[in-house]
């Protein structure tokens, strides 16, 4: 139920409410607006996050299972032998954007030296001996390499997901709070003016009319 | 009544300073394609002072749809103008390039207006999805501020020294 604002009943703060509404329905628009475009992108961002979560899920098994078979050829210990050759040091570049006013992170790995070389088909480990190990090594560090890719496009995806989220709860509450609240009581108090002007220009009229017929 | 002017004065104030949120983040001045494939962290300032960072890999992913002179006429972010009320947006183009990178992202020839390329909801989710950080908004249709033909004669500050030519 709209309420009245208490305003001095003049024409001066007529114009101002006037004004505010206005400025408030204009406000309501840009809002909105914002609002479908936040959606959108929290829609967007919640399908890619659900499409990366899968492909992380089936690489892990893909890794894995390469893994299981380069452990189970050349065993655990030479295999860790191997490993501890090709450690490399990641660098994650981060950044921010901005999306209709929410300020997200941006995450990407930087490989200064690239943790797998392209030869062939598949990617060859970075540091490990080529006559040593098997393609099974290189398809389980090819096969990491990707998972890692994932994981941090999916970190930037989750906090972006919770950043939209937050931002469109807070939205939703300032167009509600718009639509139902504050133009409600805006358009409420214009019209209880305008009633007062012109019922006190209705007295005015009748006083005048009836100071004539004394006067006559 | 002392109290509800003041809650009447900070509602006003809060109305005021979202419309000035929307738009706080365009950048000051766009930087062209080539010129931040250079850079080893490409970014542009914004005008509340962020940065709007972009992602090597969709920069990579614009070199490979131009050849090298459209690659120095393409200036980024592209900015995509949101028509209030309307389930359409207007990317504002002035050299064309732009049409040539969002028609392949969309596999669609694009409607040309005045002020820019038109495309509609639909194509603006598919097109976000590619190009993520090298495309912002711009919200303009219900401000008292400028429109965007407003905007483009004013100096420098929004759209460097490239303007949309209305």
């Amino acid at each position: 139920m709209p309420q009245l604002i208490r305003v001095r009943p003049t024409k001066i703060e007529l114009i101002r409410l006037k004004r505010r509404r206005a400025l408030a329905k204009r406000v309501q628009k840009i809002v909105k607006d914002r609002l479908a475009i936040l959606t959108m992108e929290f829609l967007q961002v919640a399908r890619e996050n659900v499409v990366k979560k899968r492909s992380l899920i089936e690489e892990f098994v893909r890794a894995y299972r390469s893994q299981i078979v380069a452990a189970g050829y050349h065993g655990y210990i030479a295999l860790e032998k191997e490993f501890a050759a090709s450690e490399a040091d990641l660098r994650i570049a981060t950044g921010s954007r901005n999306v209709a006013g929410v300020r997200m992170p941006v995450f990407e790995l930087k490989e200064d030296k690239p943790l797998t070389e392209f030869r062939g088909k598949a990617g060859v480990l970075v540091g490990v001996s080529l006559i040593d190990t098997s393609s099974a090594v290189d398809q389980a560090a090819e096969s990491f390499r990707k998972c890692l890719e994932i994981i941090i496009e999916m970190a930037e995806l989750q906090r972006n997901l919770e950043l939209l989220g937050m931002e469109i709860k807070r939205a939703k509450r300032v167009s509600n709070a718009l639509e139902y609240v504050v133009i409600p009581n805006l358009q409420v108090t214009i019209k209880y003016l305008v009633m007062k002007f012109e019922e006190r220009a209705r007295e005015e009229k009748s006083r005048l009319k009836r100071v004539k017929v004394l006067l006559q | 009544m002392a109290e509800e002017m003041l809650y009447e004065k900070t509602l006003q104030q809060y109305l005021s300073d979202e419309l000035k949120l929307v738009n706080a983040h365009l950048p000051r001045q766009r930087k062209s394609l080539s010129a931040l494939l250079d850079e080893e962290y490409p970014h542009v300032k914004c005008s509340d002072g962020g940065v709007q960072s972009f992602k090597k890999k969709e920069l990579a992913y614009l070199a490979t749809l131009l050849n090298e002179e459209e690659c120095q006429r393409l200036m980024l972010p592209m900015l995509i103008e949101v028509l209030s009320g309307q389930g359409e947006s207007i990317v504002l183009s002035s050299v064309g390039v732009e049409e040539k990178v969002i028609s392949h992202i969309l596999e669609m020839p694009l409607v040309r207006t005045e002020r820019g390329l038109r495309i509609y909801r639909p194509q603006l989710s598919a097109l976000r999805q590619v190009l993520r950080t090298t495309t912002q908004y711009v919200f303009l249709a219900v401000l008292g501020v400028p429109r965007s033909e407003d905007m483009v004669k004013r100096p420098v500050s929004l759209f460097g020294e490239e303007r949309v030519k209305v």
